[in-house]
This record gives C-alpha cells, structure tokens and sequence, in this order.
C-alpha cells in the first residue's frame, strides 16, 4: 500500500475540508436551535395523584375486604372499624337528647302553672284596688258625718284604717303579681340544652359513618401490610390509594428552553416500561418554584452565602407537568421513567 | 469508477440509517440502565469518521485530502447530527 503523505496540501483538499467543516459548524448551529425549540427530557416520571387512606375517627380493624394492588372502584368499600363504640355512643347521644326533651315538656308545664299564678295575682291586684276604692268612698261619705257628730267618731276612725290596710293590701298584690308575672320566664335554657344534645348526636353518628372508608376516587391499593385485628388510632394512614382518574409525566426542563412550551402543547411520552409505545399528553402547567441550595437557610435566619468563584452555573430545570390521555394502563405506574418529547414526538404528528 | 460509486455512500450512509426510523423513546436500555439518544450518535458518528478514513485511505480518496483531522471529525459530526435530525429530531 503506498504510504499517504500527511503534509500534502491540494486546493481540492482544502476545499472539501472547508466545506465539511462549515457543514460542521451550520449543522451544529441548526440543531441546537432545534434542540431549544423542541424541548425533551428523559428523565421525566410517570406521575399520579394518591389519597392517604385514613379514617377520622379509630379502633380496632374489623374488616379488609381489598388486597395490595387491588383496582378499587369509587365508593368501593375498603375496610371497616369496629362500631360499637360509636353506637353506644350514638345510644347514649339519643338518651341524652330524650332527657332534654323531655325538660323541655317539664318547663312548658311549669310555664302553664306560673302563668295560671300570674294571672291569679293580676285578679288578686284587681280586687285590692275594688276594695281599696270602696274603703276610700266610705272614708269620704263619713268624713262629714263624723264632723257633724251624726255619727261615732270610732266608726270614722275604723273606715280610715281600713282604707290604709287596703293601700297596703294594693301595693302588695302589685308587687306580688309584678314578681309573678316575672317568674312566668321561657323555654330558652331547656331549648338550648335540647339542641346541644342534637348537635351531641349528630356527632355521634357523624363517627359512627366514619367507621366505614369507601373508595373517594378510583384507584389502586398500594403499601397495604396489616390484616384484620389491626388497631388504628384517628387519622392512622392505612395504606396509600392511587387514584386512577388521571395520569401525569413530570418532565424537569431547563430554564432556558422553558419559553417554547406552553400549556396544551401536545407532548409525546414514553413509559420505559414499554418504550416502543408512545403516550400522548398536553403539557398541563410548568411549575412555579423549585427550592435551590442558594436560597438555603434557616427562616429568620441570615441568608447562606458560600465563598466561591463559579465561572460556570449549571441551568436550573424546573418541573413541567404533563397530563397524558387515557392509555394502557399497564404502562401507567407512578414513579416508573418516562422520556418527554414537548410539541415532537411519535403522538404528536 | 470505483472511486466515483464510493464517495457518496460515506455520505448517503446516514441518509440511510435515518430513513429506516426505530419506533420509540430516545433512550435506551443497556444492562439496566438508560443512556440518552445522543450518545448513541455520538458513538454512530465516531465509528462513521473511522470507517471514512479507512474507505478512503483503501480508496486513495485521502490522498487528496489535506487539514485531515479537522476533515474526518468534521465528517463524523456531520453523520452524527444528521443522525440525530433523521432518527429523533422534531
């Protein structure tokens, strides 16, 4: 073989090396604007929402009738507390608020009787102010008889303390029918007590539902390992519910291509569980903050400056959200990689 | 002749590659592990260059070739961005 010479330099050789390399250079160019101006990640995650299965009230597990990646429709049921409790409770609420009525039928016959005794007063008032006006007249009829002695000034003298014992007997049949009629009262304090033990028992019951969960969206059963006996406290996570109803793919993209995507762009997404078959979605919002070590610190603290000298600051990629149509669902599994294309891709043509 | 039929293959090689399009994510599984698109046309690009120099030098193409570094990494960038465009480019 004859041996190249590496020092040659033809006008030929020249030309095509120039114009390979500034094919080189435009290719380059063209492509990283391409790059920017159809976003992709491969490190995205398949995403979805989940619901912490607790109940509000707690006690002991009486029933589990679903499994560990089990698929639960909405309003399934998923387990059950032991009710007693809450029933007795329940029980004892409804005595409670018997109880109340029943004052309250007891203070509506007081009522009756104190009204009956006002109304009595009232009368016995009347007549004190009857007898007191006859007492007064007799005392005027008499005045000038006794002056004129056609009669004894005994009996002028009798009819003037019996008219002040019927000024004494008027005021007080006055004051008498007043308290009365202000002992009369109302219902108010046994009303009030008959709607707070309603409110008690409307509690009770409200704990009693919730010994019963159902199923709030559809979804799977996931991080389920107790069985029945199992005694929870209130507001004790059983297990985790992955709701079904809606599949995302979180893409973290950089910062600087973040101006070619809007939301509704399409999206192509592929599960690596199967990266052959190609997920659509819309890119649904881009997040609107990510915590990042610069910012680090205590809250009221003095920020955290790091003496440094970077020349090169790597970009920040803040997570944008994908919601992905209705698909396999073999290939929906929250956290599995997922490889986002934004506005390109296989789904998107 | 030979010379002539051979030249454009080198280029038309990546026009090649790109058309018979592979269905799927840019990513792929090696071992367990995903190793992104451009990787994989960096590597196509590498052994593109190599292949030239070496169809060239058996062709005596390189003879006439000067400033050959800058011209076969040239070549190989220039497979290897094609290859991107054709095979995941939007």
């Amino acid at each position: 073989m004859k041996k190249v010479s590496l020092s040659t330099t033809s006008p030929i050789g020249l030309a095509i090396a120039a114009v390979c390399i500034l094919g080189a250079i435009g290719l380059g160019v063209y492509v990283s604007r391409q790059d920017s101006a159809y976003p992709s990640s491969d490190s995205g995650s398949i995403d979805a929402e989940v619901v912490h299965m607790a109940s509000t009230v707690g006690g002991r597990l009486i029933a589990l009738p679903v499994h560990v990646n089990q698929a639960v429709k909405k309003g399934d049921l998923l387990y059950r507390l032991d009710p007693e409790p809450y029933e007795l409770a329940v029980h004892q609420a409804e005595a409670n608020l018997a109880l109340a009525a029943a004052e309250v039928e007891n203070q509506k016959r007081l009522l009756a009787v104190k009204t009956a005794n006002a109304a009595v007063a009232e009368d016995q008032a009347t007549r004190a102010q009857t007898n007191h006006d006859l007492a007064a007249r007799t005392v005027e009829r008499l005045k000038p008889l006794a002056g004129h002695a056609y009669i004894p000034w005994q009996q002028y003298d009798q009819a003037r303390v019996a008219l002040n014992d019927a000024a004494i007997s008027l005021s007080q049949s006055h004051q008498q029918a007043d308290a009365a009629q202000i002992a009369i009262g109302d219902l108010k304090s046994s009303l009030a007590a008959q709607q707070a033990a309603q409110a008690m028992l409307d509690q009770a019951r409200y704990a009693l539902r919730q010994t019963t969960v159902v199923a709030p969206t559809d979804g799977y059963v996931t991080s389920l390992r107790v069985k029945e006996g199992e005694i929870l406290a209130p507001s004790q996570v059983l297990f985790t519910l992955i709701a079904n109803d809606a599949w995302y793919a979180s893409a973290n993209i950089r910062e600087i291509t973040l101006p070619a995507i809007t939301p509704g762009d399409c999206a192509t997404v592929y599960s690596m569980i199967d990266r052959r078959t190609p997920l659509r979605g819309h890119v649904e919002s881009i997040g609107w903050g990510v915590a990042s070590l610069e910012s680090a610190g205590l809250a009221r603290g003095l920020p955290l400056v790091p003496r440094e000298m970077d020349w090169v600051h790597v970009a920040q990629r803040f997570p944008v959200r994908i919601r992905l149509d209705p698909a396999d669902p073999r290939l929906l599994r929250l956290g599995a990689t997922a490889t986002v294309e934004i506005r390109h891709g296989e789904a998107c043509h | 002749m030979l010379r002539l039929s051979i030249r454009p293959f080198g280029i038309s090689s990546a026009l090649l590659l790109g058309g018979c399009t592979v269905q799927g994510a840019p990513s792929f599984s090696l071992v367990g592990a995903y190793f992104p698109d451009w990787m994989l046309c960096g590597m196509i690009g590498i052994a593109a260059a190599v292949s030239l120099r070496v169809v060239f030098v058996l062709t005596g193409v390189d003879a006439i070739l000067s400033l050959r570094l800058f011209t076969y990494l040239s070549l190989g960038v220039i497979t290897a961005l094609l290859t991107w465009l054709l095979w995941f480019g939007p």
